[in-house]
């Protein structure tokens, strides 16, 4: 693994500007809505502008870890401040630049405690970037609680449907997971002989005998696996994204459960490689299980936000049976699918947030022929739709035939359970684009408004994003390449 | 001369309280006046704590030794002191007449719990904790509403004496088995003795006294009485200064065996787990803000318990840490008890409700210490947690360090109840304003940076709780 000091603190830039515009946000009057949005939208989109910087300054053709950034930070504990890009992480940091940023713009239209809400909203995304960039165990888990805490209220301050329960039940959920993957941290360390929390360092061959890694793999895969909603612990999940306002749903669906996926890869999967090849089947079958699940829920849902809360679990199957295959295909479908999956998401709440914000419902049934009255809003949600159907031309598409062709070569039976699934699966976003765009007109809704260009930017945003990465999918697979390839070929 | 300049701390703490005592014996208690004069001591006090950290010695006869150990928490309880007066600007729950004794009491209580941690002799030991804890039971009973304060007293009291029995009762058995009472001695001859059972009977016992101030089980039954019928200000010294001297003497006591016994570890396991479960499971149902802090506390004693029974470096340097956390998390929850019941009268949960919009800067503060006694990074509480955990582990305790965990998400719960009211629960009618000195404002802001800040960067205090147990081992 090579390592190097870059010049310029890309990495650092990206949390810094967060944490400016927090403070700049902290600073306004909280009257001042417009200003707060604009400060917001700028901070957020100077953190996307760097986002896509890394991406192309990444030099593919020389791979390992780049733009490195190392600080001491506890020497007596082993603790750095130790921030890296590669492959796996450079398309997750994109994803939160555009989640983030897209994120700020659908919520342009919101009054209600607009200081406070953006002000969390942005100590969220730290703790996401946060977790993204940095190669130390003890970071990871400071910044996977770091966005545990404005969490809790974004949802219960500003959310909809039974938002306290779901803001409880999420945040006893994931710390629950935190509950795991500390003991796990610390007991890897101790038993690594070093003093560091560093995971370069401890990822090197031999360092944990293989019953230590089972025993470790385990319990880092539940841990992180509650937060990427690895059946049988995704109940949060959909309850958290209903009820979360817009922009923290997308967020939420978005990158965070991303987080536990990323998460699974780059703690568990990377310092534990015999215990992943050890539970390897068990990760396969759980996440068969999600998708089936996923699917067969979603069919039954009478809510807009529940039904992609539901595919939402089973699409974060696709990820987790990506990852158990244990081959560079799966791999690289996997973190595909996290990235387009969480641009999915993003566009399927972004796009139901404009609808929820005028009809203020999200029943099914009560929607009815809405592409009548708002063509546009509703040819956002059909796009998204779309994608999660696996169209091609659409970046999922790519991401699930990765996943499902190495599944299909390593696991059958669950490769095969799967495809029928996704199959289904179209059927139920047919089935609730049907009902909620096509189906008779409600009447009460004869005189909204369609969504005006400005409006709809995050939307067209997030649309070119899933189609650019639909038709040019290697631009991103050459990326995750530069990382798995080595990876698995380092396996023991 | 320099003898005397060793124990500067301690004397000015005695001199001040006679002071007190005297103004306590002439006239009638004039609030403001006496506010100031308890507030000026007290800073006095802390910058003369802190004057005299590196002093080094030993007096007494070998009975009394000051080193960095001892002055760091010297420092830790002269601040605990201070803060506390700090929010004693208005004492609607003590009865006016003795509003001075609060003061000469407080001051008396921090001079026992600096003597309690510098005492190396046994005996000296249990004159400083009886010297504190009566100074406690008393002030205990100050409460305005006499019932209340009185019952709470003499629970206190009653069980108080009853751990101080079994104490004096394990310092006698020590004392047999081993026939030194001093500490440096008994360093020399424990390690050797330590499976012997009337060693360990004997130290057990001993350390109930401490295990009685920190509220470890099975001496826990107190603090949600003690807690409840105190008055706030009161209840905040406890919680805070209090809990800080009993780490100390317990950390003292327990290096003392070296690299301790199997049975030893083995009790304080149990007690340790016993201790954060029931903590924890009883504060789930708590709606007494006050004794919810008086359950968490005894969860927290759980935690402090294992970073102490680690029993290396790591272990106690995480105590002592955990300790300054503690003084730190439970005072700032205790400022915001304190403003927002003006009245001097008890909090009930739900009376926090709409605090976001009547006093935002305390409905941080309370968010800030709720989060930081749940143990979330980035605060100061995680990365107490954080390492004792890492201690445990590092003996090979998983099992326990898995239990302390599933335990912190236990207790979230009841934190974020208590967060919830703040920020989400609107009153019924609308309450007043929370009225807040600008001074008080800021000392509520300083606790929060302090909080977060100690919790990014923790650094410096870790180098200085690790400097300050070289000295225990």
């Amino acid at each position: 693994m090579q390592m190097e000091f870059a010049g310029f603190p890309y990495l650092s830039a990206i949390l810094l500007s967060c944490l400016a515009g927090l403070l700049l946000i902290l600073f306004i009057p909280r009257e001042k809505q417009l200003q707060i949005k604009w400060v917001s939208a700028i901070f957020s989109g100077i953190t996307l502008l760097l986002a896509i910087y890394l991406f192309f300054a990444y030099d593919k053709s020389r791979g390992g870890l780049q733009f490195v950034e190392k600080l001491e930070w506890i020497p007596y504990l082993g603790i750095q401040y130790l921030n890296a890009a590669d492959g796996f992480n450079l398309p997750n940091l994109l994803l939160t630049g555009i989640v983030f940023f897209t994120g700020v713009l659908t919520m342009w239209e919101m009054r209600e405690r607009v200081k406070e809400f953006f002000a969390l909203y942005f100590l969220l995304v730290i703790g996401v970037y946060g977790l993204f960039m940095t190669m130390d165990l003890f970071f990871i888990f400071v910044w996977y609680d770091v966005s545990l805490i404005p969490m809790y209220l974004l949802i219960a301050v500003w959310g909809t449907t039974r938002k306290e329960y779901a803001a409880m039940k999420l945040t006893l959920y994931l710390l629950a997971g935190s509950a795991l993957i500390l003991p796990a941290v610390l007991y890897l360390v101790v038993n690594s002989g070093f003093n560091t929390f560093d995971i370069v360092a401890l990822m090197r061959p031999g360092t944990f005998t293989p019953s230590q890694q089972k025993f470790a793999f385990i319990l880092l895969y539940l841990g992180f696996g509650i937060l990427a909603g690895v059946w049988p612990f995704h109940t949060w999940s959909p309850v958290g994204h209903v009820a979360a306002p817009h922009a923290v749903s997308m967020v939420h669906a978005g990158v965070l459960m991303k987080i536990g996926a990323f998460g699974v890869l780059r703690v568990a999967i990377f310092l534990c490689p015999q215990g992943w090849q050890h539970w390897a089947e068990l990760m396969a079958l759980l996440a068969a299980v999600g998708i089936i699940y996923g699917v067969l829920a979603g069919l039954r849902q009478t809510d807009l936000k529940y039904v992609i809360g539901y595919s939402s679990v089973s699409h974060m199957g696709i990820v987790g049976l990506g990852l158990s295959t244990l081959t560079v295909d799966g791999l690289n479908g996997a973190v595909l699918q996290m990235f387009a999956h969480g641009v999915m998401t993003a566009l399927f709440f972004s796009s139901v947030g404009y609808i929820y914000d005028r009809t203020h419902t999200k029943a099914i049934a009560e929607l009815g022929g809405l592409s009548r009255i708002m063509p546009v809003a509703s040819s956002y949600f059909i796009v998204a739709a779309l994608a999660s159907m696996g169209v091609p031309g659409l970046a999922n598409f790519w991401a699930e035939l990765l996943v499902l062709i190495s599944a299909f070569r390593v696991y059958p039976v669950r490769g095969l359970l799967a495809i029928i699934a996704l199959v289904f699966s179209a059927l139920f976003m047919l089935r609730v684009v049907q009902q909620t765009f096509y189906g008779p007109n409600n009447e009460k809704y004869a005189t909204l408004q369609d969504v005006t260009f400005g409006l709809g930017m995050p939307r067209m945003i997030l649309v070119a994003i899933l189609v650019l990465f639909g038709l040019y999918p290697s631009l991103m697979l050459d990326m995750i390449e530069t990382a798995s390839i080595p990876f698995i070929n380092g396996l023991p | 001369m320099m003898h005397w300049m060793l124990i500067s701390p301690e004397l000015y703490y005695l001199t001040a309280a006679f002071w007190l005592l005297v103004a306590c014996m002439t006239g009638p208690p004039k609030p403001k006046r006496d506010y100031f004069t308890a507030l000026s001591l007290s800073a006095v006090g802390v910058i003369i704590s802190l004057a005299s950290v590196t002093l080094q010695g030993i007096l007494f006869s070998q009975t009394y030794r000051i080193d960095l150990f001892a002055q760091v928490f010297k420092v830790m309880l002269a601040s605990g002191l201070f803060l506390v007066v700090c929010i004693c600007t208005e004492l609607n729950g003590i009865r006016e007449r003795y509003q001075r004794e609060l003061y000469l009491l407080l001051f008396v209580c921090t001079l026992a719990m600096m003597m309690l941690v510098s005492s190396v002799h046994l005996l000296n030991i249990y004159i400083s904790l009886e010297l504190s804890s009566y100074s406690l039971y008393i002030l205990v009973a100050l409460r305005k509403q006499r019932d209340m304060g009185l019952e709470a007293g003499i629970k206190y009291f009653l069980i108080g004496i009853f751990a101080s029995a079994l104490m004096l009762f394990g310092i006698a058995m020590l004392y047999g088995a081993t026939r030194v009472s001093h500490i440096e001695d008994l360093i020399q001859v424990l390690p050797g003795l330590v499976d012997n059972p009337a060693v360990i009977i004997g130290l057990l016992l001993t350390l109930s006294g401490f295990f009685f101030k920190l509220a470890v089980f099975p001496f826990h039954l107190w603090a949600p009485d003690v807690y409840q019928g105190a008055s706030n200000q009161v209840t905040a010294y406890i919680a805070t200064a209090s809990k800080v001297a009993a780490i100390a003497i317990l950390l003292r006591l327990i290096a003392l065996t070296g690299d301790g016994s199997v049975y030893l570890v083995h009790v304080m396991v149990v007690l340790s787990i016993i201790s954060m479960t029931i903590g924890n499971l009883a504060a789930l149902v708590e709606q007494d803000l006050k004794r919810l802090l008086a359950h968490s506390t005894i969860a927290h004693a759980g935690y402090v318990l294992i970073g102490i029974l680690s029993m290396n470096d790591a272990g106690y340097s995480g105590a002592v840490f955990y300790a300054l956390s503690l003084l730190v998390m439970k005072f700032a929850a205790f400022l915001v008890v304190v403003q927002v019941a003006g009245d001097g009268r008890n909090l009930r949960i739900e009376q926090l409700a709409g605090l976001h919009r009547r006093s935002p800067v305390l409905a941080l503060t309370l968010m800030i210490s709720a989060f930081s006694l749940a143990g979330i990074p980035p605060t100061i509480g995680f990365t107490g947690k954080f390492l004792v955990f890492a201690a445990a582990m590092q003996r090979g305790y998983f099992t326990l360090v898995l239990i302390a965990m599933i335990n912190v998400v236990i207790s979230l719960y009841y934190y974020l109840l208590v967060i919830r009211a703040a920020y989400l629960l609107e009153p019924r009618e609308e309450p007043a304003d929370v009225r807040i000195s600008p001074a008080l404002k800021s000392l509520s802001i300083a606790m929060t940076c302090l909080m977060v800040v100690g919790g990014i960067f923790p650094h410096y205090l870790i180098e200085l709780a690790r400097a300050a147990v070289r000295g225990l081992m």
